[in-house]
């Protein structure tokens, strides 16, 4: 049985938002029954724990402040710091939420940053609230504040995939390709079987290659293309990971196409570089990646059993992908 | 499928307890407590040195065979154990990534580094939100 109030709503769609944020009141009286009101000895006997009621707590308390509904989210914040102290990392963090959110104007927003700053002087190893500092630093506008505020953190814990990643996407928002790369390539190294982050990577690489021509773009465009082909290796019938093989496989081939000659000079396996694909290896993968995006939005809009699970816009992305390419060859 | 391997079940189980009653009663029999010959296939310390005719014999074990096949073909569908298959189940259906409980269900295990909750930009949600409402409205 799947519950909907324990899915994380950090990237829900508004809707889901919204409804999460409904159950909200109806929760929170079911929890204050007087079961809770029996005193000590007695209440040994009975458990009203549980990990799910705390994560329900915390998901409530998430959507309620996105949605607006401040009161029902201070009242599920109450209910955690009197579960788990003030003094907990993650109650520590969840308020300074409750109070950037609620921040009326840039001052106030920048007294929270004041307190954050006053808390990790006093003990500089609460990596929730540094991550919430980062967080605020970027959403001020201060990027360059955000990414030394990162880095600092990341001196001190290399091995945080999120923090990584975070500054990935701080660095791709400026325009720095390289340094986006190079922090992808970290959370790939922490986690190298997330297909997502393949993914990703092979679509920051994609955009990395607009930039630059001859040799490198070629070489660029193979190794997005070959994160996309780890993604699919990782993860069958992966949408994001189809598309993106579509579209960089079509790009290498106008490449390979308009470049001279095989610059077979460039690759060196002692330095980690390969020799870029033959064209027919591309347009097997071109091929490929076609077929299997045809049949992800044929048995996803025929609503075959099993089959529901991709989102609806990305289905429309990839039949406007299939759609153009048609068109090419009408033309 | 279901339905085959509950009918084999319970017909396993029938036999099976037919042929258990059955050497049951056989031993109440007076010709039971005669001594048995010695077996020529058994060494003696395995030999059961009882007299049961050979057809409770034969049902026992093909009741058991019946049992066998019909509690393997009962068993629940078989978990995927290769990770590409597993991980293409959980982007492709909606069911394979519900959420039971915590720790159980919810999808691919590493959205979190692409979400990162830990910097959860709350200000941007709640302008967003506020659009989409404002949107809704008109």
């Amino acid at each position: 049985m799947a519950n909907p109030l324990l899915e994380a709503p950090s990237k829900s769609s508004p809707e889901t938002a919204i409804d999460l944020s409904q159950q909200a009141s109806t929760f929170i009286t079911s929890q204050s029954s007087w079961l809770s009101a029996i005193p000590y000895p007695l209440s040994l006997f009975i458990n009203t724990e549980s990990q799910e009621k705390w994560q329900t707590y915390e998901n409530l308390f998430l959507a309620c402040l996105r949605t607006g509904d401040d009161n029902t989210a201070y009242a599920c914040l109450e209910s955690l710091t009197d579960r788990f102290g003030k003094g907990n990392d993650r109650v520590v963090a969840l308020q300074g939420l409750y109070k950037e959110a609620t921040a009326k104007n840039e001052s106030e927003l920048a007294e929270v940053l004041r307190e954050y700053e006053e808390m990790l002087k006093s003990d500089p190893t609460i990596f929730s609230i540094r991550k919430r500092r980062a967080a605020v630093l970027r959403s001020m506008g201060k990027t360059s504040d955000a990414v030394t505020a990162l880095t600092n953190l990341l001196d001190q814990s290399p091995t945080d995939a999120e923090a990584w990643s975070e500054l990935g996407d701080l660095y791709l928002t400026q325009g720095s390709y390289d340094q986006a790369i190079f922090s992808f390539e970290e959370v790939l190294l922490i986690m190298p079987y997330s297909w997502n982050m393949q993914a990703r990577l092979g679509e920051v690489l994609y955009l990395a290659s607009g930039r630059t021509e001859g040799g490198d773009q070629m070489k660029i465009l193979s190794e997005s293309m070959r994160r996309f082909c780890r993604s699919l290796e990782l993860c069958d019938d992966y949408l994001r990971g189809h598309y993106g093989l579509k579209l960089v496989t079509t790009r290498l081939l106008e490449v390979l196409s308009t470049s001279k000659k095989p610059q077979q000079s460039s690759s060196d396996p002692v330095r980690g570089d390969l020799a870029p694909p033959s064209v027919d290896a591309v347009k097997k993968l071109n091929e490929l990646a076609t077929s299997k995006l045809a049949e992800i939005v044929r048995r996803s809009n025929s609503g075959e059993k099993g089959w529901d699970g991709y989102s609806a816009a990305e289905i429309i992305a990839a039949r406007e992908l299939l759609d153009r390419d048609t068109q090419k060859i009408e033309r | 499928m279901a339905v085959g391997a509950t009918a084999i079940n319970i017909l396993g189980f029938v036999f099976l307890s037919h042929a258990v009653y059955s050497a049951y009663e056989h031993s109440l029999l007076p010709s039971a407590s005669q001594p048995t010959p010695p077996s020529r296939l058994l060494p003696s310390f395995l030999d059961p040195r009882v007299n049961l005719p050979l057809d409770i014999t034969l049902e026992t074990l093909f009741s058991v065979l019946l049992l066998c096949v019909g509690v393997v073909l009962s068993s629940p569908e078989l978990k995927p154990i290769q990770w590409n298959v597993w991980a293409g189940r959980l982007e492709r259906s909606k069911e394979a990534r519900a959420t039971k409980e915590v720790g159980v269900g919810g999808g691919n295990p590493f959205a979190g580094v692409e979400e990162r909750p830990g910097f959860l930009d709350i200000r941007g949600q709640r302008k967003e939100f506020a659009r989409w409402v404002r949107e809704g409205e008109r």
